[in-house]
């Protein structure tokens, strides 16, 4: 086939396979890495964000050694508290929110996991219904000795839909990456 | 004979060659396929039938079974009004199965794995043992489940008493069943005594 | 020799043709593994295989109260509280039946609540043979998703090819833009189901 077409065709392949293999080999070798990074955004709390999976509207930000919202905060910790409101965006009822937001202190992999509470019972790990605002807290356990920075720039994280997903063929929110950052002035409350 | 006589007559007998492979092949996909199938199900059908009590074993009335290492005896099937402070509903009837059991190979948590009694009546349907505190406790008699893990000795005798909540009109043809892990499919059915 | 050529282009794009149409409608691993709905409208005896359900009623409150460990509590919601009231039988054996969710008319789905840990006559249910019991479920729901929506109730939540009671919620009396005609202040939930 390639031998019965016209030599100036030919040239053009030839030429632009070239071009196409040295491409492609920058590409691995990092060149794109190189170009400057694209702007994170930055949120404020009262602002409303859209992840995909949740609306959430960041209220407030605090720490606190007192008994909050009835979370598990054991004797020696204390608790940084994001008051939230969320509405579920999705099709069904999940808990699909402790990657959400992520505090990024330096504080051990214990404090990572956030305990989420409903705060009108209070309860834990409530189940979030579609298209139902909710005021929602996620409570960190920080160790007492932490030190809190007077503002915390939280990262707010994303997943993308998958209507089919490569396994069962089923919909989900799969592959987290960071959707922007919530600079939120964190006070020390005494409850 | 010509070339080209020649050539026709040995394309013909290879012509007949091919037929002859193609249709062997046709025959024999008739066995290769069920066999393929065959194949494939068979670690599923053996899992079926480790998890599931599908073929029964009568026992007669009165009799000691060896099950799962050890001899098995049904020893009564009973009901009572009283149900303490538990409320049954209206046609519903409390019924205590009790069986002793002597130890023969004491690896109980390998041989009972899964012990299941159940009560089974004339109509297919089949009870488990209820979650319901009517079964008050006793010293003297145990749950399968807890008999399984309390570590007994060869030789000794256990009394294992389950409790079901079964409907009246089940009553009458109610036999007790018994499944054990190592023993499945087979499953005991212990038949009533006829009077 | 044209016409030769012309046929066998014609089967060639045939065949593509039906080899395409085949990959694009093969069914996916979740519908061939789905479940295997079983419909039925309120007040219809809808038999599942290992269960039988019966809806009763639906009521719909403001507020839940309930006791727990000697204590009142109530419990609020940003939309309506749902309560229905079922009648569940098994089939042939003693059988367990958690998982209900509540479906509004544009697919959302709002699975039976967990915030009602400690009260009886909720999920999940052991059911046994010849003894039907009664029971309810409890669901939030905003009001705009009542007016259309079909109540799913299986065994458990991750099930596959079994069978799922799809009941039409149709005998709801509703206002005209959709929202329960009767909605109470305050639902007392250890009031015994009747």
């Amino acid at each position: 086939m390639f031998a019965s077409m016209r030599s100036r065709v030919r040239a053009w392949i030839t030429i632009g396979a070239g071009t196409v293999a040295a491409i492609l080999a920058a590409n691995l070798l990092g060149a794109f890495g190189a170009l400057p990074e694209p702007e994170i955004p930055v949120f404020a709390a009262g602002q409303e964000i859209e992840t995909g999976q949740w609306r959430v509207t960041p209220l407030r930000a605090f720490v606190t050694d007192q008994r909050i919202y009835d979370a598990p905060i054991r004797e020696g910790q204390k608790a940084l508290v994001l008051e939230v409101e969320m509405t579920n965006r999705t099709a069904a009822s999940t808990t699909d929110y402790f990657t959400l937001f992520k505090h990024g202190l330096p504080v051990g992999e214990e404090s990572e996991t956030p305990f989420v509470m409903l705060t009108r019972d209070p309860s834990m790990t409530p189940e979030l219904h579609p298209a139902m605002k909710e005021r929602v807290a996620f409570v960190w356990a920080l160790p007492e000795s932490a030190t809190s920075p007077g503002e915390i720039p939280f990262s707010v994280n994303t997943k993308t839909y998958k209507p089919i997903d490569n396994l069962y063929g089923v919909p989900g929110w799969y592959n987290e990456q960071e959707l922007g950052r919530l600079v939120i002035p964190v006070s020390e409350a005494s409850g | 004979m010509s070339a080209g006589a020649a050539v026709s007559t040995g394309a013909a007998e290879i012509g007949q060659s091919e037929r002859r492979w193609r249709r062997r092949s046709l025959w024999a996909l008739l066995i290769l396929l069920p066999a393929t199938l065959a194949l494939g199900s068979y670690t599923p059908v053996k899992w079926l039938f480790a998890a599931k009590d599908l073929f029964p074993r009568d026992v007669e009335p009165g009799s000691t079974v060896r099950f799962g290492g050890s001899d098995w005896k049904l020893e009564a099937m009973l009901t009572t009004k009283d149900t303490g402070s538990v409320k049954l509903p209206e046609n519903a009837v409390p019924v205590f199965v009790d069986f002793s059991v002597t130890i023969g190979d004491p690896d109980l948590q390998k041989l009972w794995t899964g012990c299941r009694i159940t009560l089974a009546d004339a109509a297919g349907r089949s009870w488990l043992p209820t979650s319901l505190p009517i079964l008050r406790y006793s010293d003297d008699w145990s749950d399968c489940n807890s008999a399984t893990f309390s570590g007994a000795a060869a030789g000794a005798t256990l009394k294992i008493r389950e409790a079901f909540v079964v409907p009246k009109d089940a009553i009458p043809t109610i036999e007790p069943t018994l499944g054990l892990g190592s023993e499945r499919p087979y499953y005991l059915r212990f038949l009533r005594a006829r009077d | 020799m044209i016409g030769h050529r012309l046929a066998n282009l014609a089967i060639l794009g045939l065949a593509a043709a039906i080899c395409y149409g085949m990959q694009t409608s093969k069914p996916h691993y979740a519908d061939l593994t789905g479940p295997i709905p079983v419909r039925g409208g309120m007040g219809d005896d809808v038999k599942a295989r290992l269960f039988q359900l019966r809806v009763d009623k639906v009521e719909f409150a403001k507020i839940l109260a309930v006791s727990e460990f000697g204590k009142d509590r109530t419990l609020t919601t940003g939309g309506i509280w749902a309560i229905v009231t079922v009648e569940l039988a098994a089939t042939n054996s003693t059988t367990t039946v958690s998982e209900a969710t509540w479906q509004g008319p544009t697919g959302l789905g709002y699975r039976e609540t967990e915030r009602l840990a400690m009260v009886s006559g909720l999920p999940p249910f052991t059911v046994e043979p010849g003894l039907p019991a009664r029971g309810r479920f409890v669901f939030e729901v905003p009001p705009s998703e009542i007016s259309g929506a079909t109540l799913l109730v299986s065994n458990e939540r991750a099930f596959a090819l079994d069978s799922q009671a799809r009941i039409t919620l149709d005998g709801l009396r509703l206002k005209p833009d959709g929202t329960p005609e009767m909605v109470a202040d305050i639902y007392d939930m250890d009031e015994p189901i009747q």
